[in-house]
């Protein structure tokens, strides 16, 4: 392997590359500053490390995942290099920019019309051919381009030698080989990035050949109306045979005047956009001279394209080397994605994962409620009784906002904290794009699209983040299916509702040693049902509304990574636990004000929570629930984190319980057993605990979903669909489960 | 050269298909019988014609997990049968080289 010399060089000056030197000429301005510099693009192939690369040029923790299409929403991040700003976006990943799926069109269309004053291309050294055909299409759009060859270590691990400096000369812009995650090659690619941004290195782009003499006699008669409507286009030749094939990105772009953009260098002069005569004739002759081309024009374009990267990887990789048989990787795979032992795996490891979240936050939890309740909050009223705060200043604010807060971060933060490090260490490793395997068939019979699996695993953590994660789905109807039941997903918000309450009324059940197994067990059981529920909706929708056949899948597995669990744990804490328990916070702040108000505002001799939950209890008992529960899901809408909080509020007033504390203060649950106590005094059966379960997976997604839901589909219907739809499941189900449970009691 | 890759009938009928593939023996692809639409994900996936493909498993359902380029690509069972495929020996199953599953 004679042929590696600068990666050698590169590991072993690990130390000129290390975060800590980096930041002496690099300050880190965290996001969006509001100008820059340079602009550069981050795109490549799923898989290859881009987010990794991302991080490393920014020291953003972007969390990066190991499973195709993981990065879905642009990221953006910063960086100071002698003294110059450089703004960075990072392009979800894509094999190419054909404009097939919404994350393919995001991408074209910023390396298109972002005008980034450089292109970095993300290439996987391992799989050079594949990658290079992204290279080779960025490249016929942009002369302005890096290309950073990431996995260098797993190439040499494999046998696979590629020469960079013949990459380079063939490809005719810089190739820079590193391994991201060491952070070796990032300085030099740097370097790199900005010689070209400032026009200081020219690039000379390797350009697709010659065509047959009919698609060359079409061209050449495009590209002269081209050049005279836009005299500033850099590559009218890409222009014309992307309208030739009709592309209608490209067609809009013409008609828009927006075409007038790609005029490199032009930050300033705004060309007026061409009058639209000039415009209309450049669609006109393309319609024309498409009648003269051969019938397989698109499959000879892009067999040329094809054959040109396997050329170019051809001269740049040492020949006759050994391919590596990822031995351990195969040997995973025959269990994990097992014909037996497939299924009860992924069950197993979803219960050990519940498990450990159950058994492992019971401490924690209850430190921290001693801490913020039982001593802070006391603290707090003496406070606020020794300055003379007036009784409904003290009860809003600390007894409402303050209460919720507390109650809250004490009884999410652990289980937050062990589950999602866990969740993502699953993911790093590369075992959820097997999980979609797993599933496929299941998505296919069902007339859905087989990474929806995908998006699924995305909605145990969040439901917006799931419905984001949609737009790897290139069919519009299978996307608005996975869209429409991604709320079947068990989100994080429900977890504690699910692991609390299973706690009390179904592990209880069990002797006292396995309560925690047989808790875990029963949520798992709810998850099932989840995705059991979402199977049969994407089955219901496709039958009907969303008539279809499931179009063809393939889904790359990439290879099993060993999980950085030290990073893993930074970037999970950082990204996902504190991201979503801020949001818990800013809304549980404000619910708590509302429950103390509503527990103290009184007309005809009741408060407003009496009425309101009088009001709602018959309709509530039908279901097997009761009053309290129905007003806590209307005050919860915007965040389901606060169903429990809201609950015991409520049920301490209304029930008449007196837990030392005045109307709507929340109840000092500090342990499972207070809890418990005060369900208990309200009323609540076994059959009330598992229907709570149960309405608490099958009810109308939170109001950050449901706005998501309309941002990604635009259309007031489907996000009425998708927002009644679980509601009326969660009703019927529920309904269903009390009469056969009164009839067999 | 790599030729045949969605344009027009093949020069002689192929009546391979990647499905009739026993797991582990390595074949050659001949050609995606897909419109363009639903061939290029395939293609740029690296599910080229003239490569070496080899299916290693398949899923508690029956569909492929098929090995290509050192990559592994998960296909519906309805996908698998688009793939055309040759034989690598023409003397037939005996002959065929077997991957090397142990680097």
């Amino acid at each position: 392997m004679a042929s590696l010399p600068t990666l050698n060089t590169l590991t072993t000056g690990a130390c000129a590359s290390c975060a800590e030197h980096r930041a002496k000429s690099l300050v880190r301005l965290g996001l969006s500053p509001d100008r820059w510099d340079y602009l550069i693009a981050l795109a490549g192939n799923p898989n290859t490390g881009k987010s990794t690369v991302f991080n490393a040029l920014t020291g953003l923790r972007q969390h990066t995942g190991n499973w195709p299409g993981k990065t879905v929403v642009r990221a953006e991040g910063a960086f100071e290099q002698d003294g110059k700003r450089v703004k960075i976006v990072d392009l979800p990943g894509t094999y190419s920019l054909q404009a097939g799926s919404v994350d393919e069109e995001v991408a074209r269309d910023f390396v298109l019309f972002g005008r980034p004053d450089v292109t970095i291309v993300v290439v996987d050294a391992t799989r050079l051919e594949r990658n290079l055909n992204l290279v080779l299409q960025i490249l016929e759009i942009t002369d302005r381009v890096v290309v950073f060859l990431n996995l260098m270590d797993e190439a040499k691990r494999n046998g696979i030698a590629i020469d960079p400096a013949r990459l380079e000369s063939e490809l005719g812009v810089p190739v820079v080989p590193g391994v991201a995650r060491q952070g070796a090659g990032i300085d030099e690619l740097i370097a790199k990035a900005i010689e070209v941004a400032r026009g200081e290195r020219k690039t000379a782009p390797f350009r697709v050949g010659r065509y047959t003499p009919e698609v060359e006699r079409a061209v050449s008669g495009l590209v002269p109306v081209i050049e005279d409507a836009y005299p500033d286009v850099p590559n009218a030749r890409w222009v014309a045979l992307r309208l030739l094939n009709a592309d209608e990105a490209v067609q809009e772009a013409v008609r828009s005047g927006e075409l007038g953009q790609l005029a490199s260098s032009s930050d300033e002069t705004s060309t007026d956009p061409p009058p639209e005569f000039m415009c209309q004739r450049i669609l006109d002759t393309a319609t024309r001279l498409r009648w003269d081309l051969p019938a397989d024009f698109h499959d000879l374009v892009t067999q040329h394209a094809y054959e040109a990267a396997e050329a170019v990887a051809r001269r740049a990789q040492m020949e006759g080397v050994k391919r590596a048989g990822f031995e351990l990787d195969r040997r995973l795979d025959r269990a994990l994605t097992s014909r037996v032992f497939g299924f009860p795996l992924m069950l197993l490891i979803l219960a050990v994962v519940f498990w450990i979240t159950i058994e492992g936050a019971n401490v924690p939890s209850s430190m921290l409620a001693t801490l913020l309740i039982d001593t802070a909050h006391p603290w707090l009223k003496g406070i606020a009784a020794a300055i003379g705060m007036p009784w409904w200043l003290d009860g809003f604010l600390l007894d409402g906002v303050y209460l919720a807060t507390a109650w809250v971060l004490s009884v999410m933060l652990p289980p937050m904290a062990i589950f999602f490090p866990l969740f993502t260490l699953l993911e790093d490793f590369g075992y959820l794009p097997r999980v979609a395997f797993n599933l496929d068939s299941l998505f296919r019979r069902a007339g859905a699209h087989g990474k929806q699996a995908l998006t699924m695993c995305m909605g145990f953590g969040c439901n917006a983040a799931g419905v984001v994660a949609t737009r790897v789905i290139d069919s519009p109807r299978e996307r608005l299916i996975a869209i429409i039941t991604n709320n079947f997903s068990l989100c994080n918000g429900r977890w504690p509702t699910q692991i609390l309450i299973a706690t009390i009324f179904i592990g209880a059940l069990a002797p006292a040693t396995l309560g925690g197994v047989v808790s875990a067990a029963a949520v798992v059981g709810i998850a099932l049902l989840g995705i059991t529920m979402m199977f049969v909706s994407s089955w219901l929708l496709s039958r009907t509304v969303l008539r279809g056949e499931a179009s063809s899948f393939s889904l790359e597995l990439p290879p099993y990574r060993p999980p950085r669990i030290l990073q893993t744990l930074y970037t999970s804490v950082i990204d996902r636990t504190l991201i979503v328990l801020w949001r818990a916070i800013v809304f549980a702040a404000p619910a708590g004000a509302v429950i103390w108000l509503i527990g103290n505002i009184s007309f005809g001799g009741a408060s407003l929570a009496d009425h309101l939950v009088d009001w709602l209890d018959p309709f509530g008992i039908l279901l097997g629930l009761n009053g309290v529960i129905l007003l806590a899901y209307i005050v919860a809408i915007p965040a389901n984190e606060i169903i429990i909080p809201t609950v015991l509020m409520l049920t301490v007033t209304t029930a008449g319980l007196s837990g030392g504390s005045g109307a709507g203060v929340m109840f000092e649950a500090d342990s499972v057993t207070a809890t418990e106590a005060v369900l208990r005094a309200g009323g609540w059966t076994l059959l009330t605990g598992v229907n709570l379960m149960l309405f608490s997976l099958l009810h109308n997604p939170c109001s950050t979903t449901i706005y998501t839901i309309w941002k990604e589909t635009r259309s007031a219907k489907w996000t009425t669909v998708a927002t009644l739809m679980p509601l009326a499941m969660g009703f019927v189900v529920c309904f269903l489960v009390a009469q056969i449970w009164r009839l067999l009691a | 050269m790599r030729v045949n890759f969605n344009s027009g009938p093949p020069a002689k009928p192929l009546e391979l298909r990647l499905p009739a593939i026993p797991l582990r023996q390595t074949v050659e692809l001949v050609h995606i019988d897909l419109p363009a639409d639903q061939a290029e994900p395939l293609l740029e996936r690296g599910v080229l014609p003239g490569c070496k493909i080899c299916p290693v498993r398949s899923s508690p359902s029956g569909d492929p997990i098929i090995s290509i380029d050192g990559s592994l690509i998960a296909l519906r069972r309805e996908t698998a049968a688009c793939l055309c495929v040759r034989l690598l020996s023409a003397t037939g199953v005996a002959g065929v080289t077997q991957l090397q599953e142990a680097s």
